[in-house]
């Protein structure tokens, strides 16, 4: 496991549609490795490794960027005023910082309440950036913000921020490194927008034209105390999507990944996922329709700023892709 | 024809979501003069081309207002009074003792009405009106209404445009006859500049429903670059501060993942060197116009969002400044005059 590269990744600035510091990242480390690289009208990176034969087309997608906060209102004694970015609930967020592209940070507060056993809508949190005056304070409306928080590696299990999705993307580049010749042409796609709107996905999977797509993303667990029922688990392996609440994933190409998993020995989970999706779902709705599927690295407290996998899904959901994309 | 007329004309046509023939036919005529060609495309989206100056291959700036407008489509028919439902985002709140037309065989005027204060419970008094308590009634018989409005038949608010003080108005429609207006007097306004790009003014339908006539005429033009126009929330007394804009002091200039930081920065330049005021308005994800439609037309366009001002959105007396109309008008025209015939957006780790 390149923890180094992980750490990069996960820490690097890329709320949706503001990706140039971590597409910059990722770039420096794919160009070597690729046949061609190229960033798309949305900004999305595309990495082709050109295949041996037939010409078939498959895409294989992480999303770049990460949940974030954007500054609505900056108030007369510096306190900002913010709206969502992806999926974020304050309760996960009171207490944390965040980190503007400037490099500037603030902490995020609460309003008192009158009834502080209520959680808090997301309207009466702040952030302080320690400003003491509107014209004092180095941030505007609408500059953007992602939380802070270290990677930490702790036996089997790493913990940061952004495993979602940055683990997706450093699958695919641990892939992209691994990987022999392969029949298709492979394009790594590193997407933008996938937490608001999928849009980076759908553009570049429209100009690949792809006969084949996947996604490789991260998916809750049902192994917490109280969990939603879920049959996947942190450490059995990667999980197969079956289906999530944006898409059916196509049976050929779930039972291709099954048949992988099978013939190399690696463990795998079936995923159903009720309450969220993937690129793949706006990758398969693309011109005629492509069929599609995704590939999910079990993560416990996703669209939290401490988000945790283990080392061997990470690992096995390379060998998976490997076993699927060249098969020996 | 100035900016008040202009407007008085688009809101008074009549264009339900997927029903917008009669705003196209009012617009042919003031687009024709500064048009190099005009077409209505199979979605219903009318769409003009000027052509700019440079060489061929010409970039294209697409600039989309919606034309369609919310409304009610007849749902069914009792005791000769009409059961509605809406087309759109429309208001029921804001229903209650309208004059509407239903479009049937012909049209006919209708009012909206329901049971008097009288007659109601405590209970009922205090309460929003539902939909299936919520009659039009066209004053015909039951069995003449059944031979002469279908099931499906639309049904538009009638409300005349108002002048309020200080250059207001108050109207029907406004969301998005405004944008409309803005996009007209660019078109005009741009015949008389030097302009290397191409330049396709599109008036969509459907945006209503889900943008949907943005979508498929982006994916026909093909456009290198789009600017998308519509209404946004302008500041009113009961607001709670955050996400409105005021009247008459400009357009916003839409920043967030569904615009390209390089043309909201260059929307911004133009607006200042022109000395037009603006306010920027943070969209974190989907803007809900249909500058995410173009945005996601085939392998992405870049986009921006122009959004003039305006209260009580999809209530029957939307009201905005005629000054904001014109200033979108104006920064439309310079921006796109501005666009360089090589110029095209990057990225900033591409530079
Ligand atoms: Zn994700
Ligand atoms: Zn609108």
């Amino acid at each position: 496991m390149d923890l180094e590269l992980l750490t990069q990744l996960t820490q690097a600035f890329g709320p949706p549609g503001y990706e140039e510091e971590i597409r910059a990242v990722i770039r420096e480390v794919v160009t070597p490795l690729a046949d061609s690289v190229w960033v798309d009208p949305l900004g999305s990176l595309v990495a082709l490794k050109r295949g041996t034969g037939g010409g078939k087309k498959t895409v294989l997608a992480a999303h770049m960027d990460e949940i974030g906060v954007m500054v609505t209102y900056v108030d007369e004694k510096g306190y900002l005023r913010f709206t969502r970015m992806g999926g974020i609930s304050p309760l996960m967020h009171i207490g944390g910082r965040v980190r503007f592209a400037d490099g500037t940070v603030g902490v995020i507060s609460v309003e008192r309440r009158e009834d502080s056993s209520k959680i808090p809508a997301l309207e009466q949190l702040y952030i302080d950036v320690g400003a003491s005056s509107r014209e004092d304070a180095p941030v505007k409306v609408g500059d953007p913000a992602v939380f802070m928080r270290p990677l930490v590696a702790q036996g089997r299990r790493l913990i940061s921020k952004t495993l979602d999705d940055r683990v997706g993307c450093y699958v695919l580049i641990e892939t992209l490194r691994r990987l022999g010749p392969t029949p298709d042409d492979l394009y790594f796609l590193f997407s933008v927008q996938e937490e608001v709107t999928l849009s980076g996905a759908r553009t570049s999977a429209y100009k690949i034209d792809p006969d084949m797509a996947l996604a490789v993303d991260v998916t809750m667990t049902g192994d917490t105390p109280k969990a939603l029922p879920m049959a996947v688990e942190m450490g059995k392996g990667p999980a197969i999507k079956v289906q999530d609440s944006g898409m059916i994933a196509h049976p050929a190409v779930r039972d291709l990944l099954i048949a992988a998993a099978e013939r190399v020995g690696i463990p795998y989970q079936r995923e159903i996922l009720l309450g969220g999706s993937t690129d793949a779902a706006a990758m398969q709705l693309v011109r005629g329709g492509v069929p599609s599927g995704c590939v999910s690295i079990p993560c416990r407290y996703v669209h939290s700023p401490s988000e945790m996998v283990d080392v061997t899904d990470v690992e096995q959901t390379v060998a998976l892709l490997s076993a699927a994309l060249a098969p020996a | 024809m100035n900016t008040l007329e202009l407007i008085q004309q688009l809101s008074a046509a009549v264009g339900p979501s997927g029903r917008e023939a009669a705003v196209s036919d009012v617009l042919r005529p003031l687009w024709e003069p500064w048009s190099d060609e005009l077409r209505t495309d199979a979605m219903g989206n009318l769409i003009a081309l000027q052509r700019g100056n440079g060489a061929e291959p010409r970039p294209a700036l697409m600039s989309a207002a919606h034309m369609d407008e919310i409304a009610l489509i007849v749902t069914g028919i009792e005791k000769g009074f009409l059961h509605v439902h809406r087309i759109g985002g429309t208001d029921c709140r804001a229903l209650l003792g309208l004059e509407v037309t239903v479009h049937g065989q012909e049209d006919l005027p209708g009012i909206i009405g329901t049971r008097p204060p009288h007659v109601l419970s405590a209970d009922e008094r205090g309460r929003i009106v539902p939909w299936e308590k919520l009659f039009v009634d066209v004053g015909l018989p039951h069995a003449e209404v059944v031979a002469r409005v279908p099931i499906g038949a639309p049904v538009s608010i009638q409300r005349p445009l108002i002048r309020l003080q200080n250059d207001l108005v108050a109207g029907k429609a406004l969301d998005n006859r405004a944008s409309v207006a803005a996009l007209t007097l660019a078109l005009q306004q741009l015949r008389r500049r030097e302009h290397a790009w191409d330049f396709y003014a599109v008036a969509t339908v459907q945006e209503e429903v889900g943008a949907k006539g943005a979508l498929t005429s982006a994916f026909g033009l093909n456009p290198t670059l789009a600017i998308a126009l519509d209404v946004t929330f302008g500041k009113q007394a009961d607001d709670n501060g955050g996400g409105t804009f005021p009247l008459d002091k400009g357009p916003t200039i839409g920043i967030g993942p569904n615009f390209h930081p390089q043309l909201v920065q260059r929307l911004r330049d133009v607006a200042k060197s022109e000395e037009i005021p603006t306010a920027l308005e943070p969209l974190p994800g989907h803007s809900g116009t249909d500058a995410w439609s173009i945005q996601t037309a085939r392998e992405g366009i870049p986009c921006g969002l122009l959004g003039i001002p305006l209260r009580y959105m999809h209530q029957p007396v939307e009201t905005l400044a005629l000054r904001d109309v014109e200033r979108t008008a104006r920064l439309l025209a310079a921006f796109t005059a501005s666009l360089e015939a090589d110029y095209r957006p990057r990225w900033e780790d591409e530079q």
